[in-house]
């Protein structure tokens, strides 16, 4: 559902940018893939961030983040995965027996956590598709771990070669590499508007932008980039906000719970999620071995607690955002049921507030629901910051 | 005639080994004194209920008789033993002490003249001694805003550090085993005690060379952080000991699997499962665990040549998977008196393990990697689902079981994400399934009646057993 912002600052170039991009988000396959499709390019399907794109994006390929849009109901999928399973995940998989992922020439699974592991062997049996593959991830950084994973990325892209019978060679890879890295400065570049003292664009609306990205060609998808680089030129500010906050937490991908929180008057500054862009569009180092650089980027990205030796960086690295983009706090929001983040947000949450910043802990379901507690939480806590 | 000098041979195997285990556990409190016994209960109140062993003996071995009688009374007399070698080795190695997750075997810190402490042990034996036993920690970690669905086992562990009763330790050394959650708690764990800790990458899919070398590195990485961060230096002729020693037990224990597929099986229940999870998680190459699977393999072939069964009303072979009910662990004994069925092995006790070569230190690294990367919590339950499936229903082939019981435990959502699949599997297959709803250390969410109840409705519906009585 798009949702039309700063009206009243006549920024209308913008909001029909961003009308656009909102009609991206409403299908798992949107506009753009279909098109795709129709030149005879492949979507690939990924689930966790710990799968880079670059492999998915060689030769006819191209990756596409999944979502599950409007998911209710996961009867049939609770079946399968059992009522205490992630609902991200249980989304997916009732949207996969459904038939509306159909249109993806194949899947792609990091071995990431619990949950996403469980989804691969149930999608794998109830849905057979083409093309399936589950990356070994290793929980660690280190040198073992990067050549271990450099070699889980290589038999991967061998494996993609031979099916879809493209070049995922170290040539091809190394280019994809190169436009996603011109890509996501791009993306970067916008998303650091919310740096200013009162942004141009809200956290919900660079949210649906980074969905819309991630479920989309990338080529046809630059045509929308250039049209909203222009416009955002002559936007007026967003109007003034109460406070400003990083959000951080597992995996979100509906603006509509960022609106909520803005409606209350945080302006999200920053976000540091899974479908976030911190650290996600930082840019892979290119030169040398792609396989061994994507390999070392990815295991450096210590934003997800399955990384097991990391929780003093994410620590770390939450407080530096924080201090960067001015946020006077943090909202944490993870998807019940997710056992990394719902073990790890404890100690979290007290690290943070002894290093002075003031957090909000919020547990939801993926889609949205309970609106209105939503709304009373991130009221009182803007209240509590003295805001 | 017969059967009261039976009673009375059943009264004395009860009395005896009541009598050894209380004789250690008093051992244990003299050597300690009395001062810094009663200092050591008021900090660490979980020892009192240690005390409930005796409980837990009369419990497992009511109904049985004879070898299998004897053969569950020594698993719990060599259980209480190796407790008691723990504590002491708590009370007086402290300065030796280091805290491993329970998928992390001992058999490295042993040859390293380390100490070890396994902190989910509380959690495994406790609720068998007192089911109510974990409640307090359990509610602990969830008031610290741990969330109630994630796995009791780590959520209560963290209870019992978040209540300050860890003891002082080194190190910790663990993984990422063998849930998220389980890897998680580590990281609560290691805040509050400040403790530095290694941590052990197992990768996925554990069956490729590359999988084991990977990992084997990682024990290495782990010896060299241990000689840096702690008194211990690797001995690998004591290591080549501790791995001897394992290996022994492990080939008896593969005879003792070869004679339970016998009908009726001469051994069953916790004799083959306690005693595994015991032997091998907890004292592998232990002296007294060789003695006891010596014992077990010689009962158990006592019972063989007799032809009669461990349980003489066998009249269904249980396979159950997943880690047994703690709270209610003499499931089987009630099952077996009340419809014959008896549990003739666990996916807890069933390994993939090979001897390990002993032959040179990276033999043993690599054997030991293989082990540890295959054990159940590995291979099932973080592992892909073919390992699941597959070991399973060989399992149930293997030794003639009539029916799957799935220990669901709420809070294991590695496995409540298979039941689907496994249901369908399990009706192609015609094997009957129950899958108890249950949590493994909360007795709160199904009581034992609860568990009893779907226990009868299964056997009544679906083997059409008469209802018991």
């Amino acid at each position: 559902m798009p949702v039309v912002r700063n009206k009243k600052q006549g920024a209308t170039g913008v909001n029909s940018v961003f009308d656009e991009v909102y009609g991206l988000l409403g299908e798992p396959g949107n506009d753009l893939v279909m098109r795709a499709i129709r030149d005879g390019m492949a979507p690939v399907g990924y689930t966790c961030s710990y799968v880079p794109e670059a492999l998915l994006s060689a030769g006819q390929l191209f990756p596409v983040r999944m979502r599950a849009p409007g998911a209710a109901g996961t009867e049939a999928a609770d079946i399968y995965l059992s009522s205490v399973t992630c609902s991200y995940v249980r989304s997916l998989l009732e949207y996969a027996m459904d038939g509306r992922y159909d249109f993806l020439r194949g899947w792609a699974f990091a071995a990431s956590c619990d949950h996403l592991r469980r989804l691969y062997d149930n999608l794998g049996r109830l849905v057979r598709p083409g093309f399936i593959h589950i990356l070994d991830v290793p929980h660690k950084r280190g040198a073992a771990a990067v050549a271990w994973f450099a070699e889980e990325l290589r038999i991967f892209a061998a494996a993609l070669g031979g099916h879809f019978g493209t070049d995922t060679g170290p040539g091809a890879v190394a280019e994809s590499i190169r436009d996603l890295n011109a890509f996501n400065a791009r993306l970067r570049a916008i998303g650091e508007l919310r740096k200013l003292d009162v942004p141009r664009l809200t956290g919900g609306e660079f949210h649906a932008l980074m969905l819309a990205a991630g479920a989309s060609p990338k080529k046809l998808f630059a045509g929308i980039l250039d049209d909203l680089e222009r416009a955002l030129r002559g936007r007026a500010p967003a109007k003034k906000f109460r406070a400003r906050v990083v959000i951080a937490g597992g995996q979100l991908d509906d603006p509509a719970y960022i609106n909520a929180i803005e409606d209350q008057g945080a302006l999200v500054v920053a976000d540091r999620l899974c479908t976030g862009s911190v650290p996600a569009l930082a840019p892979v180092p290119e030169g040398g071995d792609p396989f061994a650089a994507l390999a070392a980027h990815y295991l450096s990205r210590t934003s997800c607690p399955r990384m097991m030796e990391d929780h003093d960086a994410r620590v770390r690295d939450i407080i530096a955002l924080a201090r960067e983009y001015r946020a006077d706090g943090v909202i944490v929001q993870t998807v019940k049921f997710c056992d990394c983040w719902g073990v790890e947000i404890t100690p979290l949450a007290r690290a943070l507030r002894d290093a002075g910043l003031p957090v909000l802990r919020l547990e939801r379901e993926y889609h949205m629901g309970a609106e209105g507690q939503l709304r009373t939480r991130v009221q009182a806590f803007i209240e509590s910051m003295g805001k | 005639m017969h059967s009261r000098v039976r009673g009375v041979a059943n009264r004395m195997t009860l009395t005896g080994y009541q009598a050894k285990n209380l004789a250690s556990i008093l051992l244990m409190g003299a050597k300690h004194g009395p001062f810094d016994m009663l200092r050591d209960i008021r900090r660490y109140p979980w020892l009192m209920d240690l005390l409930g062993v005796n409980g837990l003996l009369a419990r497992l071995v009511e109904n049985r008789e004879g070898t299998y009688r004897t053969a569950v009374a020594l698993v719990i007399e060599e259980v209480t033993r190796g407790m008691v070698d723990l504590l002491e080795g708590m009370f007086h190695r402290g300065d030796r002490l280091v805290i491993h997750e329970d998928m992390v075997p001992p058999e490295i810190l042993h040859a390293m003249g380390l100490q070890p402490w396994m902190p989910e042990l509380l959690g495994i034996l406790l609720p068998m001694l007192n089911p109510r036993a974990m409640e307090r920690y359990l509610d602990a970690a969830e008031n610290q805003g741990v969330p109630p669905d994630i796995c009791s086992l780590p959520r209560a562990t963290m209870g019992v550090a978040y209540r300050g009763e860890f003891p002082p330790a080194r190190a910790i050394v663990t993984s990422n085993l063998p849930c998220d959650g389980g890897m998680a708690s580590y990281t609560v764990m290691q805040k509050i005690t400040g403790l530095p800790a290694f941590r052990l990458d197992v990768p996925y899919d554990v069956s490729s060379e590359r999988a084991h070398a990977y990992f084997a590195g990682e024990l290495r990485a782990m010896i060299a952080w241990l000689e840096e961060h702690t008194p211990g230096r690797m001995d690998w002729d004591r290591l080549r000991d501790i791995c001897g020693r394992r290996n022994r037990m492990a080939e008896l224990e593969l005879e003792i699997w070869d004679m339970i597929r016998a009908k009726p099986a001469p051994m069953a229940g916790e004799a083959i499962s306690l005693s595994h999870l015991w032997g091998f998680n907890v004292m592998p190459g232990r002296p007294s665990a060789v003695r006891m699977f010596e014992r077990l393999a010689d009962l158990t072939r006592k019972s063989l040549a007799r032809g009669k069964g461990a349980n003489p009303r066998e009249k269904h072979r249980v396979l159950l998977w997943n880690p047994p009910t703690l709270h209610y662990i003499d499931l089987f004994v009630w099952a077996e008196r009340a419809y014959g069925a008896s549990c003739i092995i666990d996916s807890m006790s069933f390994n993939r393990q090979p001897f390990i070569d002993t032959s040179s230190p990276e033999t043993m690294l690599r054997g030991l990697a293989h082990n540890i990367m295959n054990g159940p919590m590995a291979r099932h339950t973080r592992g892909p689902a073919a390992n699941y499936f597959t070991d399973m229903f060989h399992l149930y082939s293997h030794f003639s079981m009539d029916m799957i019981w799935i220990a669901g435990h709420i809070g294991c959502k590695n496995t409540q994400a298979l039941n689907g699949l496994l249901r369908e599997d399990c009706r192609a297959r015609g094997i009957p399934l129950l899958i108890i709803e249950y949590d493994l250390c909360d007795p709160r969410i199904v009581p034992r009646d609860g568990i009893r109840d779907q226990v009868d409705h299964f056997m009544e519906n679906v083997m059409k057993e008469k209802r018991r009585a």
